[in-house]
Order: C-alpha cells, then sequence, then structure tokens
C-alpha cells in the first residue's frame, strides 16, 4: 500500500524541508485570513495528501491523494474569496487539474487492468505486455505535466498562483509542482520500462519551451506573483531539459551520464523548491503590507523591511542562477550534462541539443534582467504609494519562516555534497549506477562526469568572492575617506517617486524586442497643453500582455467549441423533412464509403461519388440560403 | 606558481592602461592632441582622495553593490587562460562559470542603477538588463564550441590545448566563433557600436547611466571593473583565437601576450572611429549576428568537420 524506497524519501525530504518553513509563515499570516478554519484544515489536509502521493504503492492511494491534493489546494486557492478573478482562477485551476486527472486515470486503468491495488511491480508486467508503449507515455505526459505546468499546459499557473494566499502559492510553486516530477521519476522508471529515445527528445523539447516562454512571459508581468508563478514554469522547463537529458542518455545506453543528468535534474527541484518558497514568502510580506499585488505600486521597500529584503535577494540571485549559489550549480550540472552530448552519433541529437543550450543560457539572461526588475523595482528607489510609504517589517512568526527558507537555501550551496548524495541513493535505485564518487572526489569540488568535463568549485568560488570583497572593503577602510549625504542629481529636476522608472518600463526594450511573442495591447493617453504639441499635463501608459497560448490553444478552442454547439443546435431543431433527408444522406455516406474503402477503390468513383455527396447535401440538407 | 601571481598583477596593472590608450589612439586619429596613455593612473589616484556623495534616495544596496560589482570580476582574473608556457594555471573552470561571474557583476551593477531613485539610472539599467540577457547565450555558445575545438571544457586548458594544436581542421568554425566573441567583446565592454563610453547623452547613454550618482572610491571600483572587464574579455579573446606565442622563452612570451593585447586595442579604436553608435533597437541584430556566428560555428563542428 505504501512504499518507502529511496525515491519516495527524497521527495518526503523534499515535501518536509519546504513545509517547515512554510509552518512558521504561515502561522504569521494567519491572523490576515477571515476565514481561519477552513484555511487551516485545507492547509494541513495538502501537506499530508502530498506526502501521500510521494508515498503511495499502488494505484488507488496514489490517485486518492492526488485527487485530494487537488481537491484541497483548489480550496486554498478560494481562501480570499472576495476577489471576483479568485474564483474566476479557481474555475480555470478545478478544470486543469482534473483534465490532468483523467489522463492519469487511463494510464492506470490500462497498467493495472483494473485492478487499482497492485502495486508498481506487477504494473510494470502489464504495461511492457501493452502493445502501445508510447500511448501509455503520452498519458502519463498529459496527466503530471499538466499539474508541473509544462507548455502548453501552463496557462493555470499565473492564474492560480496569484490567487491563493502566499504561504500557499509557495507552497503550490515550490513543493506541489515536484510532486509532478516525482510522478514522471516513478511512472516512467517503475512503470514503463522499454523507453524511446523520442520520449526524451520530446520531453527536452518540452523542457527547451517551457522554460523560455516562461521567462519570457514573467519579464512582461507587472504582478509580483504572476511573475514568480511564471517563473515556476521556466524552473520546470529546467529540470525537464536535464531530465529529458537523462531520458535520451539512458536510450543510448550511457548509464553514467544519465545518471548525471537525472541528479541535476533532482538538484534543480531541490533548489526550485528552496527559492521559489523564498521568494513568494517575500512576496507574501510585501503583499501583505502594502496591499497590492501591482509591483507599480512598490519601491524603497528594503528601507522599511531589510529581512524580507535581504532574504529576497538571496533568491533572486539564486534564481537567477549566478555563482556561487545552489541555483547556478545545478544550473550548471544541467548545462555540463547537455555538453555531455558531443559524444553521440545521433547528428539530428547532436542538432537538437545546441537550441536546448541556447535556450537554457538566454532563459539565465533574461532571468537575470528579470529579477533585477522584481528587486529594483519593488525594493529601491522611492515609495510608489502611500501603502509603500508606511510598510514595516512583517511579524516574527513570517520572519523567522522567510529566515529558515534562506538557510534551506544556503545549505543547498554549502552542503551540496551531502545532497548529492541523497541523489546518488536514487539514481543507485533508479539506474543501478553510484557515481558520487566520481562527482565528489573531494568535498571541494564538483566534477562533470562526461569525457574533458568542467570542475566547478562552489566553496573556492563563494570564498574567494568573500576574500577578494572583504580585502576591497578593508582597503576602502583603512583609506578613512569623508561621506557626505546628498540629493539624487537628476540634471537639476527633482527627483521623486514618479521620475524613476517604473516595472513596464524596465521591460520595455525587451517588450519591444519580442512584440511578435507578447502582441502587447497599449494604451497612451495624455492631456496635452493647449497651444503645445509635445507639453502634457498628465499623461497615462499601460500595457496589456495577451499571452499567445492562452489565445490560440485555449480561447480558440472555446471558439471552435461554441461554432460546433451551434451546429449541434441547428441539427436538432430541423424541420421534419430535413430528418429525411439526413438519414438518406447518411445512408449514402455509408454505402459510398463502404465502396470506396472497403470493396475497390477508384479514383474516379471517388470524385464522382464526391460530387453526388456534395449535391445531395446542397440541395436537401442546406437548402436555399435565406 | 610565482610566474601565475606575476601575470594576474600584470593583468591588473594592464587594466587601466587599455582604456586609456584605446581613447589616445582614437584622439590622434581624429587630429586632436591625445591623452596620455598613465590617464587611467591619474584619475585613479583623483578618484581616491575624493570624498563619497552618497544620494539621500539610496539604500544599503549603494554601499554594498560597487564592492560585489569589482569582486567576481577580478575572481575572473585568477581563472583566465596561461600567458606563459610552463605557468600554474586553474585549468577546469567552465565557459558557464565565467559568464555567470561576469553576470554577478553586471546584475549588482543593474541594482546600483535602480537604486538612487533617478530616471538615468532605470534606463541604463533597463538597456543593460536588455543587452546582458542577449549576450548571455552567445557567449556560452561560442565558448563551447571553442573548447570543443580545444577538446577541454575548462577555459584556462584551452589556451593551453589551442596553442598546442591549432584547430586547422576546423579554422571554419574557429573563424565563426572569432567574429562571435569579437562582437560579445564590443557589446560586454559598452563600446561603440553597442554603447558610447564618452557621452552623458540620455539618448545614447548605457554603461554611464547606471553610475551618474557615484562618486570617490565608488566610482573610482565602478570605473576599476569596467576596465578589468575589458581586460578579462580581451585576454581571453588572444589567448583563444590568436594562440600564438605561448611557448616562446618566459619574457618574449609576456612581451607577445602584452603586443597582442594592444594591437587588438588598437583593432577596436580603429572600429570606434569608422563606424558609428547603433540606435538600441538595432543593437539586437548585432546580437543576433553574434549568436548566428555561435551556432553557426557549433553546427559547422558537428555536421562537417570543419
Amino acid at each position: 500500500m505504501f512504499v518507502f524506497d529511496n525515491l519516495s524519501i527524497l521527495f518526503v525530504f523534499l515535501i518536509m524541508l519546504g513545509v517547515v518553513p512554510n509552518l512558521f509563515y504561515s502561522f504569521g499570516y494567519l491572523p490576515h485570513i477571515k476565514r481561519k478554519v477552513h484555511y487551516l484544515v485545507h492547509y494541513f489536509g495538502f501537506i499530508i495528501s502530498m506526502l501521500g502521493v510521494v508515498i503511495a504503492g499502488n494505484a488507488l492511494v496514489f490517485l486518492l491523494f492526488w485527487e485530494l491534493m487537488s481537491l484541497t489546494s483548489w480550496q486554498l486557492i478560494l481562501t480570499e474569496i472576495e476577489d471576483k478573478s479568485t474564483i474566476k482562477a479557481a474555475r480555470f485551476y478545478f478544470f486543469m487539474t482534473h483534465f490532468g486527472f483523467v489522463f492519469l486515470l487511463l494510464f492506470f486503468l490500462i497498467v493495472t487492468n483494473g485492478n487499482l491495488e497492485i502495486d508498481f511491480n506487477s504494473m510494470k508486467i502489464i504495461a511492457s505486455n501493452f502493445a502501445y508503449p508510447t500511448l501509455l507515455f503520452f498519458f502519463a505526459v498529459l496527466g503530471l505535466l499538466s499539474k508541473a505546468g509544462v507548455v502548453p499546459m501552463h496557462v493555470w499557473l499565473p492564474y492560480a498562483h496569484p490567487a491563493a494566499p502566499s504561504p500557499v502559492s509557495a507552497l503550490m510553486s515550490g513543493v506541489m509542482l515536484k510532486v509532478a516530477i516525482y510522478g514522471l521519476f516513478r511512472f516512467l522508471f517503475d512503470i514503463l520500462s522499454n523507453w524511446q529515445l523520442e520520449w526524451g527528445v520530446l520531453i527536452l523539447i518540452l523542457g527547451a519551451i517551457s522554460s523560455l516562454v516562461g521567462v519570457l512571459y514573467a519579464l512582461s508581468e507587472h504582478d509580483i506573483k504572476a511573475l514568480l508563478a511564471n517563473h515556476s514554469i521556466e524552473n520546470i522547463g529546467i529540470i525537464l531539459l536535464g531530465f529529458g537529458m537523462g531520458m535520451i542518455f539512458l536510450s543510448l545506453k550511457l548509464p553514467t551520464l544519465s545518471a548525471f543528468a537525472f541528479m541535476a535534474a533532482l538538484f534543480h527541484s531541490f533548489n526550485h523548491m528552496s527559492f521559489k518558497s523564498l521568494l513568494f514568502m517575500g512576496a507574501g510580506s510585501v503583499l501583505h503590507q502594502t496591499k497590492t499585488k501591482n509591483m507599480e505600486k512598490y519601491g524603497g521597500l528594503i528601507k522599511a523591511m531589510p529581512i524580507t529584503a535581504f532574504t529576497f535577494l538571496l533568491a533572486s540571485i539564486s534564481i537567477s542562477a549566478l555563482p556561487p549559489t545552489n541555483g547556478f550549480l545545478s544550473e550548471w550540472m544541467i548545462f555540463q550534462s547537455l555538453l555531455g552530448s558531443s559524444s553521440i552519433d545521433n547528428i539530428s541529437l547532436k542538432l537538437a541539443i545546441p537550441f536546448s543550450v541556447f535556450a537554457l543560457a538566454l532563459t539565465g539572461g533574461l532571468a537575470i534582467a528579470c529579477f533585477v526588475k522584481v528587486f529594483g523595482i519593488t525594493f529601491l528607489g522611492l515609495h510608489r504609494s502611500t501603502n509603500a510609504k508606511h510598510a514595516h517589517e512583517v511579524n516574527t512568526m513570517m520572519k523567522i519562516g522567510m529566515i529558515l527558507m534562506s538557510l534551506v537555501v544556503v545549505s543547498l550551496m554549502l552542503f551540496t555534497p551531502f545532497y548529492m548524495k541523497l541523489f546518488d541513493g536514487v539514481t543507485n535505485q533508479l539506474l543501478h549506477v553510484s557515481i558520487y564518487n566520481k562527482i565528489f572526489p573531494n568535498i571541494w569540488s564538483m566534477h562533470s562526469i562526461s569525457d574533458n568535463g568542467g570542475i566547478v568549485s562552489p566553496l573556492i568560488l563563494l570564498a574567494g568572492l568573500i576574500v577578494l570583497t572583504l580585502s576591497i572593503y578593508a582597503i576602502y577602510k583603512s583609506l578613512n575617506i569623508k561621506h557626505r549625504v546628498y540629493h539624487t542629481w537628476a540634471c537639476g529636476y527633482n527627483t521623486s517617486a514618479k521620475t524613476q522608472y517604473s516595472a513596464t518600463g524596465f521591460a520595455g526594450p525587451i517588450r519591444r524586442f519580442f512584440t511578435w511573442l507578447y502582441n502587447p495591447d497599449e494604451h497612451f493617453e495624455k492631456e496635452v497643453i493647449p497651444g503645445h504639441k509635445t507639453k502634457f499635463k498628465d499623461a497615462s501608459f499601460s500595457v496589456h500582455v495577451r499571452p499567445l497560448f492562452e489565445r490560440s490553444l485555449y480561447q480558440s478552442s472555446v471558439k471552435w467549441t461554441n461554432k460546433m454547439s451551434y451546429y449541434v443546435y441547428r441539427l436538432a431543431h430541423f424541420e421534419q423533412s430535413r430528418y429525411a433527408a439526413m438519414i438518406f444522406n447518411i445512408l449514402l455516406s455509408v454505402l459510398f464509403s463502404y465502396r470506396i474503402f472497403v470493396h475497390e477503390f477508384s479514383w474516379a468513383t471517388l470524385a464522382l461519388e464526391s460530387v453526388v455527396m456534395i449535391i445531395s447535401i446542397k440541395v436537401l440538407l442546406i437548402g436555399d440560403k435565406k | 606558481m610565482i610566474l601565475y601571481i606575476f601575470s594576474i598583477m600584470l593583468l591588473i596593472f594592464l587594466a587601466p592602461l587599455m582604456p586609456s590608450f584605446m581613447k589616445m589612439v582614437k584622439m590622434y586619429l581624429l587630429y586632436k592632441k591625445p591623452i596620455s596613455i598613465f590617464q587611467g593612473y591619474r584619475d585613479f589616484s583623483k578618484l581616491l582622495s575624493k570624498e563619497i556623495i552618497i544620494s539621500k534616495e539610496t539604500s544599503a544596496i549603494t554601499t554594498i553593490a560597487p564592492f560585489l560589482v569589482l569582486s567576481p570580476l577580478l575572481l575572473t582574473l585568477f581563472f583566465l587562460p596561461p600567458i606563459v608556457r610552463g605557468e600554474y594555471y586553474v585549468s577546469f573552470v567552465d565557459a558557464f562559470t565565467i559568464t555567470g561571474l561576469i553576470s554577478l557583476s553586471t546584475f549588482f551593477l543593474m541594482l546600483i542603477g535602480l537604486d538612487s531613485a533617478s530616471s538615468f539610472g532605470g534606463l541604463g539599467s533597463s538597456r543593460e538588463a536588455f543587452i546582458s540577457a542577449l549576450v548571455e547565450p552567445a557567449m556560452i555558445l561560442t565558448l563551447f564550441s571553442v573548447s570543443l575545438m580545444a577538446k577541454d571544457l575548462g577555459i584556462g586548458q584551452d589556451g593551453i590545448n589551442l596553442s598546442l594544436h591549432f584547430p586547422s581542421a576546423h579554422i571554419a568554425s574557429f573563424i565563426f566563433a572569432g567574429i562571435s566573441f569579437f562582437i560579445l567583446l564590443i557589446a560586454e565592454n559598452g563600446r561603440i557600436p553597442v554603447d558610447n563610453p564618452e557621452t552623458h547623452l540620455e539618448l545614447t547613454m548605457v554603461h554611464e547611466a547606471m553610475i551618474l550618482d557615484l562618486s570617490g572610491f565608488y566610482l573610482l571600483l565602478i570605473e576599476s571593473a569596467g576596465s578589468v572587464k575589458f581586460i578579462i574579455f580581451a585576454s581571453i579573446f588572444v589567448s583563444l583565437f590568436v594562440p600564438f606565442g605561448l611557448n616562446l622563452p618566459v619574457i618574449l612570451a609576456i612581451l607577445v601576450f602584452i603586443a597582442k593585447l594592444f594591437i587588438l586595442a588598437i583593432i577596436v579604436a580603429l572600429l570606434e572611429v569608422n563606424i558609428a553608435k547603433l540606435r538600441l533597437f538595432k543593437v539586437p541584430n548585432l546580437l543576433g549576428i553574434a549568436i548566428v556566428f555561435a551556432f553557426l560555428s557549433l553546427i559547422t563542428f558537428y555536421v562537417l568537420g570543419a
């Protein structure tokens, strides 16, 4: 009924690391929640159900906890029900999560032969005898990755995560998405055994696209929580880049490279859990003080909220993959495993992989731009609203939560060998190779596993940075330089909150460069002083980005369904004579298609019969246009 | 080990010389009275004795960040390819780490721009974020391509390998990577046509806009960071793409290395005199060329083996 192997224990550990600081934060946040009992019941239910999923030993328990996880998080989104957009977001989330659930159910019904209580080993036997393994793979991918928020099933994330209270956003984004990654490990290793090369390539492509799409939409966003939700899409993409490389290497019978890539994916899962939880907590503290999610109303918060600001800065550096933080280390590992591909013979794969390297590197660059924007606009400069002016540091419990989570971030950076040992236990169980000793011959430096691979040494980098910074600082102190405080030089004009850059303005060049993707809706109004052409009293500029996937995939499918249902409606309200005509047409088409497809085939009769069909439909069924 | 420390000291010593040298060459070509090559040192000592003026709108970031702008770049100096044969060098640091350290420095520089609540700072940060986001993929792809040709991912080791076995079989992809890296050298160091280091006009400036509110020692740190960054890019360029002269006797090898740096500086100065600055939204085209060349280099290496 339950399994407690290395994989399950590792994810239990991940969930606990994410949950414990969150508990403190959550209790600090509790006074601001109106429906306390509702919140607490679902909060603990959510945590227990996530733990349940990762230790589930058979399909029934897995599905039960999976559904419980979806339902409790759905109710948690509905905690602050006053907002109209919350209900819309919750409905969307409910729909998407059950869209995934259907595929999981189908998957399990096939691999268990209907007996949902058998364990994973028996499922493996049934799955290996199933004629269409790729179908099973697609079911698993659709079911799990719609929960993980991978393009094109990511659309619910930027709605659902901001709507939930901040501790819940931290849990959903930091921890719940990793449960889907757990599912991917469990299903692919313990149920589907005979992989094909294309599966790994598919995961790799999905990862590359998700990482780019996520970071690009994050840049254009100025709702701070929606921005972080978009970054979750990006980071899940990066995890899948590692996962996909692992799958490709395993299909090519390169188990050590594969183990390295899977360890990179696991490491990035841990890192994303830590810094994304911390970022959501920081965003929650800011939101709690300023009462708005709009970044354009923040500014200068570092003076009032130093602890929030510096923990947020730590997480920002880490998520931007800047050395020597943990985010950098895991992206370095993924980068190394992508570069390990230079020994592959398959030429089309070789060409696909530089594209992934490019996607990863561009993602890194854009993530830096994005987090300069978030940190700079939120915490630096002058306050842009009265609420931001009167903000002060949050209560002790919330501070403890943020500090504990930043300790998790720091521990992932400093004690990398320890975590690697844990991941090695998992890859040892799944792939039967242990590469810990190759990655860490000593605890100071981390080695890549590929031929002529690189080495990175987080501790030396960190020590070098600290020593250099301190020695420059010592020189600075020894010079005993005078200080003077004066106002900012703005070419003779006054500096005010309105003259500084806004979040929209900051992302302006990038938005303009990627116009084809954003397709922005710009509104620019200004009140010109009479008699002048360029001088104006007041002006407002707003820009709204229309998400491509939502527009093309979701809204157009809604439109098509509406259109179809209109025709079905018309069909149901025909005059009686037309029913007879319809039956006649159906009969005709059945006879014709029997003749064409089963009896004998010739192009001449096909053409003739098509013409007859079209005429008969036009004359009898559609009739004259009125 | 002594040579290793000596070469780092040499690079630090050369760093302020390069910008003044380029300016000197430019002024000479424009029939102006050229500044002294030691102008960099004069500015250095002048800034050292000046008082620091801090804007009252700024926060702790302005007092911390200048140190963190300089220190990652100084750390990068330790990981560069060797100048002479037989010298100790750090062989293992790869493209991703070096790019990361440079980005770390840029990250704090951009925060300084946003800290003073001036519209200029935000403008500079926004443009720098835009440019450096596009530089990063090109840089990683280029250095990756070179390290494939040199058969080692470590940049330091690549310098040795390339000087021992010049990749004449892969000359096409080698040249593509070289072109790409040269564009990056110009873009990352804010030279014409990407940025003009000499103007203070809000339409054109990128780097200068971010540091408008710094003075005294802080400005010194940022200015030194700028020159150190140029020397990093220049020495990577001459060690990887002009890999000659490493095997000469020690003194000669060092002289050849310095000569290569100065020739590169002359080329950059000539370019600056002869072309106009690009509009900001034309800059991605230039960086796009760098990315395309980096891709081309990788693909020619993989597919054609050339």
